[in-house]
C-alpha cells in the first residue's frame, strides 16, 4: 500500500506506477496541485483517492431543485446532421444535452468519469482498457454497449472519415472489444492525454444504429442524455424538453430553448436587458461596459487559451527569410495590442502558442521588443529602406482582430515595415485562411499547449497554416505528448517554443479572455475554457 | 388600348431582361471560382481530394456557359436547391421570410405615408410659417440619420433606459405588435422626413400657382383651397418618391431585422451571406432584384395615371 499512497485507480485496482511517481514530485514541489490532479486523471486514478492523497475533500455535488422553469439561451442554431462532423462548438452545445461522452473534462480541465466508468493504460501508455458504466440506457430503450462505442470509433477513424477526429486520433490503429461493457484501445506511440480528447465536442457517443436510421441526428434524435430534442429549426431554435428514464440524477431545468439572434450581440444584450432571454453564448470585449452597468445581466468572466495568430508562411516571399520574420516580431509590441486592442483583458503572448496558464507551459527568457534590431535586420535582409508587407485577416470573432492588427500596423511603421491591412469578410477569410501568407488566424483554447502545436505546426498537419517544417520540431511533439511526468514534458515543451520562437514563426500577442452575461437569476452556470456547457445543473432561482 | 398593350409588353421585356443581366453577374460573382464553391459547400477545413471529387460529382468541371444556363433553366422551373446552412428547400425557406419582410415594410409604410403626407402638407401650405419650420428641421435630422444609428439610439432609451420595450423581435410565440414597434418605428423614422419633405416642396409649388391665388381672391376658406384645389396637384410628387422609397426601405428592413433579430427576408440573406450559402444567396439576389424592378414598373405606371402628359402618345394629346 505504501508505495501506492493510498492512491487507486478508477476500476479500483493498482494505479499507474507513474501516478506515485506524480505524488512524490508534488511532495517534492515540482508540480502544482492541480497538474498532478490532471495527470492522475489521465491514467485513470479516482478523483476520490487523488484528492484525498493531496489533502482536499472531494466536493459534494451541488444540492439543486427538480423544477418545472424553462432557460432561453441565446446561441446560433446550426445544423448537426453529422454531430462527429460538427465544425462549431455552438452546435455541440445543443446535442450535449442529448448525446453524452465517454469521458468529461470539467471547467478545470481534470478528466471525470462518463460514460466511462474507470479507464487504465498500459506502462508505456500504448494500450488503455475502458470499463463502461452500467445500466446506461438511450433514449429509445436499447442498452449502451461496447457496440455503440465501436461503432463510434471505428467511424472517427475510417480511412474514409472525414471527422476532424481521424486527425485528432491519428495515433489510434483501433479497438478491441473484450465484453459487453470492457473495450481495448491500440495506439502506436504514447499518447498520455487520451481520456482527455474524448471529450472533444466531435467526440459524443452515437447509437450504433446511427448510420442505417439516414445518418441525421436531428430528424432521429437517440442519445443517453438527460433531455431530448422536442424542436429544431436552423437558423431559429431549438428546444430540449427534461427525459424521463435517464440513467443519472435528473436534471434541474424542465427545458432549455436555444434562440438565435444572428451574429450581433448588441441585441443579445438588448433582448436580455428586456427579459427575453436569460444566457448569452458569449460578449465580447466592445459590450463589456454595457453589461457591467446594466442591472438585469451578470457578467461571467473565464481566462482560456484562446488567441490571435498573426502566422507568416515560410515558403512565400519575402517571409521566407529569418531576418524577415524576425524583424516582425522584433518590431511587435505583445503588450500593447493586448493593451489597446483587447483593453487589457487577458496575458501577453510570447510568440509561441503556449499559454502560462496551460499545465505544460515552460517559461523561456523574456521576449524583448526592439526596434532597432529589427530595423537592422531588414537592412541585412536587403530591405534597408524598409518593406511592404500584407497582413490578411477576417474578423472572425469581433472587431478586436482588426483592433489588434491596427496596432501592430503602428508598431511594424516604428521599424519601418509598412503594413498594408486586407480585411476580408469572415466567409471570404475562412476560405483563404491557410493559404494568405501572412495572416491573422483566431485558435481556439485547448487544454494543453502540446494539442496546439501538433494542430498547427505540425510539418504533416492539414491545419499547419504557417508551412512550419521542422523535422526537429515534429519529433520533440511526439516525445512531449507521450510524457505524463510535467516536469520532463515541460522541458521538452521549452525546447519547443523556443524553436517557433527562434523561427519567427508567429506574432502571437496576447491570451484573450472570455466573457458572456446572464440574468442574475440563473444559478450554477459555469463558464468553460472550451465553451462546452453542460446545463443539466443548472436552475433559475425566483425573481 | 393597343398602345397600352404594346407598352406592358415593352416593360415585361425590359423587366426579363434586366433580370437576365443580373443573373448572370450573380452567377459569376459567387460561381465563377469553383474552387471557392466547394469550400463553401464543404467547409474551410474539407481536404482538397474531398473538393475534386465533390466537384466532379456535382457537374462543376463543365464550361461555365454551360453550368450557368443549366443554372438558369433550374432557377425560372423553380429549382432553387437546398440551402447549405439550413439544410432546407430554397423556395420554402423564403417565402414565409417573405410574408414577414411584407408585414414589417407593410407596417412601415402605413405609419410613414399618413404621417408624411399630413406633415408636407401642413408644411407647405404656409411656406416660411414657424410650423414649417419646425416640421422641416425635425425631417431634415431624422432623414440624417442612418437606420443602425436609430436602431442603437431607440433601443438604448426604451429597452435599455426605460425598459418599456422587447428587445428583440423574433415573433417567438406568434405575431406580436409589441415586439413591431421598434422595428417599424426605425423603417418609418427614416423615411418619413424625406417624404415629408418632398410633400411641402411640391404643395409649396402648388400654393405659389395663379388658379389657387385666384381661388383665394375669390373668398375660398383656407381648407377649401388645401383640399379642394391644391392637394391633387400636390400628390404627384409625393407618390412617386413614396414609390421610389420601396428599394430603400428594403434595404432599411434587412438593417432593422438584423438587429433586432426579427426572422424576415433580410436576415435570410445576411445569415446566408454570412455562412457563404451560395445557393441562398443566389436565390435571394434574385427575389430582392425581382421585388425592385416590380416595384420601380409600378410606380412608373401609377406616375402616368396620375399625370396623363407622361401617357405613351399622351403628348399628342395636349
Amino acid at each position: 500500500m505504501g508505495e501506492t499512497d493510498g492512491l487507486v485507480n478508477l476500476d479500483g485496482g493498482r494505479p499507474h506506477p507513474a501516478a506515485p511517481e506524480l505524488l512524490r514530485q508534488l511532495r517534492r514541489g515540482e508540480i502544482g496541485r492541480r497538474d498532478f490532479l490532471r495527470a492522475a486523471s489521465w491514467l485513470g486514478v479516482s478523483g476520490a483517492s487523488a484528492a484525498a492523497a493531496v489533502g482536499l475533500s472531494a466536493c459534494a455535488p451541488v444540492q439543486a431543485p427538480i423544477s418545472k422553469d424553462t432557460v432561453r439561451f441565446v446561441c446560433a442554431v446550426q445544423q448537426m446532421t453529422d454531430p462527429a462532423l460538427t465544425t462549431w462548438i455552438e452546435a455541440s452545445n445543443l446535442f450535449r444535452n442529448c448525446l453524452e461522452f465517454l469521458v468529461e473534462v470539467d471547467a478545470d480541465n481534470i478528466c471525470r468519469p462518463f460514460l466511462a466508468k474507470s479507464w487504465r493504460p498500459s506502462e508505456d501508455l500504448k494500450t488503455w482498457d475502458f470499463e463502461l458504466r452500467d445500466g446506461v440506457r438511450w433514449s429509445n430503450g436499447d442498452a449502451f454497449t461496447t457496440q455503440d462505442v465501436a461503432f463510434n470509433i471505428n467511424r472517427w477513424i475510417a480511412p474514409n472519415s472525414k471527422s476532424v477526429n481521424r486527425t485528432a486520433f491519428a495515433a489510434l490503429t483501433g479497438i478491441e472489444v473484450t465484453g459487453p461493457l470492457t473495450f481495448r484501445l491500440h495506439l502506436n506511440r504514447p499518447v498520455c492525454s487520451l481520456p482527455e480528447q474524448l471529450y472533444a465536442f466531435t467526440c459524443p457517443m452515437l447509437h450504433r444504429d446511427f448510420e442505417r436510421k439516414g445518418a441525421d441526428w436531428p430528424k432521429n434524435p437517440i442519445g443517453t442524455g438527460p433531455f431530448s430534442l422536442t424542436d429544431f429549426q436552423v437558423g431559429r431554435q431549438a428546444s430540449f424538453r427534461r427525459r424521463d428514464g435517464y440513467w443519472g440524477a435528473p436534471p434541474t431545468l424542465a427545458q432549455i430553448d436555444y434562440i438565435d439572434l444572428g451574429t450581433d450581440i448588441s441585441t443579445h444584450v438588448a433582448a436580455l436587458a428586456a427579459g427575453q432571454v436569460d444566457i448569452l453564448y458569449r460578449v465580447s470585449v466592445a459590450e463589456l461596459d454595457l453589461v457591467h452597468r446594466l442591472p438585469q445581466a451578470r457578467l461571467i468572466r473565464q481566462q482560456a487559451a484562446q488567441t490571435v495568430v498573426m502566422r507568416m508562411q515560410h515558403d512565400q516571399k519575402p517571409y521566407d527569410d529569418l531576418r524577415v520574420r524576425r524583424a516582425v516580431q522584433l518590431a511587435a509590441d505583445n503588450a500593447q495590442m493586448l493593451r489597446l486592442a483587447y483593453r487589457g483583458y487577458g496575458v501577453v503572448g510570447e510568440n509561441h502558442h503556449v499559454a502560462p496558464f496551460q499545465p505544460d507551459y515552460a517559461a523561456l527568457p523574456a521576449f524583448k521588443r526592439d526596434v532597432a534590431q529589427a530595423r537592422h535586420l531588414l537592412a541585412e535582409a536587403g530591405h534597408a529602406d524598409g518593406v511592404e508587407l500584407k497582413l490578411t485577416l477576417g474578423n472572425t470573432q469581433g472587431r478586436f482582430e482588426q483592433d489588434t492588427a491596427q496596432v501592430l500596423q503602428q508598431n511594424l511603421a516604428e521599424a519601418g515595415i509598412r503594413l498594408k491591412l486586407n480585411v476580408l469578410p469572415a466567409s471570404e477569410f475562412w476560405s483563404v485562411w491557410d493559404k494568405t501568407p501572412f495572416g491573422l488566424t483566431y485558435w481556439a483554447h485547448r487544454p494543453l499547449g502540446v494539442m496546439a502545436l501538433d494542430l498547427a505546426y505540425r510539418s504533416t498537419s492539414s491545419w499547419n497554416e504557417s508551412r512550419f517544417n521542422e523535422p526537429k520540431f515534429d519529433a520533440g511533439l511526439d516525445t512531449a505528448m507521450g510524457l505524463i511526468d510535467p516536469v520532463a514534458r515541460s522541458k521538452a515543451m521549452a525546447g519547443l517554443e523556443q524553436i517557433l520562437q527562434d523561427q519567427a514563426v508567429m506574432v502571437q500577442p496576447y491570451w484573450a479572455e472570455k466573457f458572456t452575461a446572464v440574468s442574475p437569476r440563473v444559478r450554477n452556470y459555469r463558464a468553460h475554457p472550451s465553451d462546452y456547457f453542460r446545463m443539466d445543473r443548472v436552475w433559475l432561482a425566483d425573481a | 388600348m393597343r398602345e397600352t398593350l404594346t407598352d406592358l409588353a415593352r416593360r415585361a421585356g425590359g423587366l426579363a431582361l434586366t433580370m437576365l443581366v443580373v443573373s448572370f453577374l450573380v452567377f459569376l460573382t459567387l460561381e465563377l471560382n469553383v474552387e471557392g464553391v466547394a469550400v463553401k459547400v464543404l467547409g474551410q477545413f474539407s481536404t482538397p481530394d474531398q473538393r475534386h471529387a465533390w466537384l466532379s460529382e456535382n457537374g462543376y468541371l463543365d464550361p461555365f456557359a454551360i453550368r450557368y444556363l443549366r443554372w438558369l433553366a433550374d432557377f425560372v422551373r423553380g429549382h432553387w436547391g437546398t440551402s447549405t446552412y439550413y439544410h432546407e428547400d430554397i423556395l420554402k425557406l423564403i417565402l414565409p421570410r417573405l410574408g414577414a419582410s411584407a408585414i414589417l415594410a407593410g407596417g412601415a409604410l402605413l405609419v410613414m405615408i399618413p404621417m408624411s403626407l399630413i406633415l408636407g402638407v401642413a408644411a407647405g401650405a404656409k411656406e416660411g410659417s414657424a410650423l414649417d419650420r419646425s416640421i422641416s428641421l425635425v425631417s431634415i435630422v431624422t432623414t440624417s440619420i442612418p437606420e443602425f444609428a436609430t436602431a442603437v439610439f431607440l433601443s438604448a432609451v426604451f429597452v435599455i433606459g426605460l425598459g418599456w420595450l422587447p428587445g428583440v423581435s423574433t415573433m417567438a410565440a406568434g405575431l406580436s405588435l409589441r415586439e413591431l414597434i421598434l422595428p417599424v418605428s426605425v423603417l418609418a423614422l427614416a423615411s418619413t422626413g424625406y417624404i415629408a419633405r418632398m410633400t411641402r416642396a411640391s404643395m409649396a409649388e402648388v400654393m405659389a400657382q395663379p388658379y389657387i391665388r385666384m381661388a383665394r381672391l375669390k373668398g375660398a376658406s383656407p381648407a377649401r383651397i388645401i383640399l379642394g384645389h391644391a392637394l391633387r396637384n400636390a400628390l404627384i410628387t409625393p407618390v412617386t418618391v413614396i414609390m421610389l422609397q420601396i428599394p430603400w426601405i428594403l434595404s432599411g428592413v434587412m438593417v432593422v431585422e438584423v438587429f433586432f433579430a426579427y426572422r424576415g427576408f433580410g436576415t435570410l440573406l445576411y445569415q446566408a451571406s454570412l455562412n457563404a450559402d451560395v445557393y441562398l444567396v443566389e436565390a435571394c439576389a434574385m427575389v430582392s432584384v425581382l421585388a425592385v424592378v416590380v416595384s420601380q414598373t409600378i410606380a412608373d405606371l401609377i406616375y402616368v395615371r396620375l399625370d396623363p402628359r407622361l401617357a405613351p402618345g399622351g403628348g399628342r394629346h395636349s
